[in-house]
């Protein structure tokens, strides 16, 4: 639980975000420490880069404090539940829009984390194979066209729900597993050559 | 059922969000098609690995740019830290608990004080030279900093330009050009507050006004309006005429475009 300004606690961050829209910025110390972490994930496994995906998710607190004003406070019980997640997700988006747009003329993202998937220390469970193979999942996965992963990191890494996926999108929690169905169908496909590429 | 919605259900499934009728629903249909029942034993399969790919992990930097950040914007006394405080120093064990004590050690501090004052003026032109020193390294950082890739490091640079007493053409011009030309938003509002203090140079007031029918951000549009309100800056009529005739401009925008117009036509 934590305390933002005048010892008041919150329970979630919903409640932090909408103190924050009413003008205690203390709480955002707290959002930070729950969401960072999170945040930084999703930015890296759509652009593969440690200082961007750093550069973003530090972009999107900023963001929460600049447009806190139009984070919808009132809402409660259900509605609640997850709203912030929304939000969130929303500046998210738009600010990887926005580096994207900037960096178009940019080369292909590097192999970092491909690279050390495939040489990190295996443990007693895991063989060489195994992560042979993780590495070229990794590789399909990145192959993905931009949307389609963007998917499938919400889904699979970020722990969100379709409905909550849903809110991000504007679309419908139906569509949204439509859509992860089709993604998860061509990450299949991508995953197949690679593995064909490999054995031949 | 038609494969369609099963492969809704599967997906469902693979998140273990499938309601409690789906399940029979989707496990007879996978019973008498081979197709959907393939699809779901290869991506199931592919969706359960996908969690043995490492999840990445920020830097330390992180952290230390988040607090550098929130202590310009609010002041630390009710910033909760992370990091743990002391609250002894450490010759607090030292510090008589008696009052006379404490008013006999505070008296020899203020005489110490005012013989250090008395001889001040000595050293008055070393502490101006070494004060334009701070200025000038103060300067050429946040110049530094306002041409990094990094829109924070840049946002920095902007902060540093807010600690000068006087701002140099140097700066006044690197901070109009990141108003008319960064590409971070963040950016822009930073630079356009830190010029308030250049606000009475008719340079700014050009350039500022320049720049905003190129604006694409409601928020830089809204600081820029607000700040040739501010200045008076009749000049700027043309420039807001032209935002207001734009025919995608956000509403609240257009609200204060036209309040600004009322203000500096009068």
């Amino acid at each position: 639980m934590g305390i933002a300004n005048g010892g008041i606690e919150y329970d979630t961050d919903h409640e932090r975000m909408a103190a924050v829209a009413r003008g205690d910025l203390a709480g955002m110390n707290e959002i930070y420490r729950n969401r960072h972490r999170p945040l930084f994930r999703f930015f890296y496994r759509l652009t593969n880069r440690q200082a961007t995906a750093e550069d973003l998710a530090h972009e999107v607190f900023l963001r929460m404090i600049r447009y806190r004003h139009t984070y919808q406070a009132e809402k409660e019980g259900a509605e609640a539940a997850g709203a912030f997640e929304a939000w969130m997700y929303r500046i998210a988006r738009n600010t990887l829009a926005d580096h994207a747009r900037k960096q178009r003329h940019e080369v292909a993202p590097g192999e970092g984390e491909l690279e050390s998937i495939a040489s990190a220390r295996p443990t007693p469970f895991e063989t060489a194979a195994k992560r042979q193979d993780l590495a070229l999942l990794h590789r399909a996965l990145r192959e993905l066209p931009d949307d389609k992963r963007e998917l499938l990191v919400l889904t699979r890494f970020q722990g969100l729900s379709y409905e909550q996926i849903g809110r991000i999108l504007g679309c419908q929690a139906g569509t949204v597993k439509g859509r992860v169905f089709r993604a998860m169908k061509e990450l299949g496909s991508i995953y197949s050559e690679l593995c064909k590429e490999k054995a031949s | 059922m038609m494969c369609s919605h099963a492969k809704e259900l599967m997906a469902a499934y693979w998140q273990r969000e499938l309601a409690g009728d789906d399940q029979p629903a989707l496990q007879r249909h996978l019973e008498t098609c081979a197709e959907c029942s393939a699809e779901m034993a290869a991506l199931g399969g592919l969706w359960e690995r996908l969690a043995d790919i490492p999840a990445p992990e920020p830097s330390q930097a992180l952290n230390v740019r988040w607090q550098s950040t929130l202590e310009s914007l609010i002041p630390s006394s009710v910033i909760p830290s992370n990091k743990p405080v002391s609250r002894t120093w450490p010759f607090a064990n030292l510090w008589p608990s008696s009052p006379a004590w404490q008013a006999a050690i505070a008296l020899a501090c203020l005489l110490i004080g005012i013989f250090a004052g008395a001889n001040l003026p000595r050293q008055n032109k070393e502490i101006a030279k070494l004060h334009d020193e701070i200025a000038s390294t103060r300067e050429m950082v946040a110049l530094s900093l306002l041409q990094q890739q990094s829109a924070t490091e840049r946002l920095r640079g902007v902060d540093y330009t807010g600690r000068m007493q006087t701002m140099e053409p140097e700066v006044v011009s690197a901070l109009t050009e990141a108003v008319a030309h960064d590409p971070s938003v963040n950016v822009r509002l930073a630079a356009i507050d830190a010029l308030s203090k250049a606000s009475g140079s008719p340079g700014v007031l050009q350039s500022l006004t320049q720049s905003l029918p190129r604006q694409d951000s409601p928020m830089v549009q809204a600081a820029l309006i607000d700040y040739l309100v501010e200045a008076r800056d009749r000049k700027a009529l043309g420039a807001l005429r032209q935002l207001a005739a734009q025919p995608d401009l956000n509403p609240a925008v257009l609200e204060r475009t036209h309040f600004a117009l009322r203000q500096l036509s009068r």
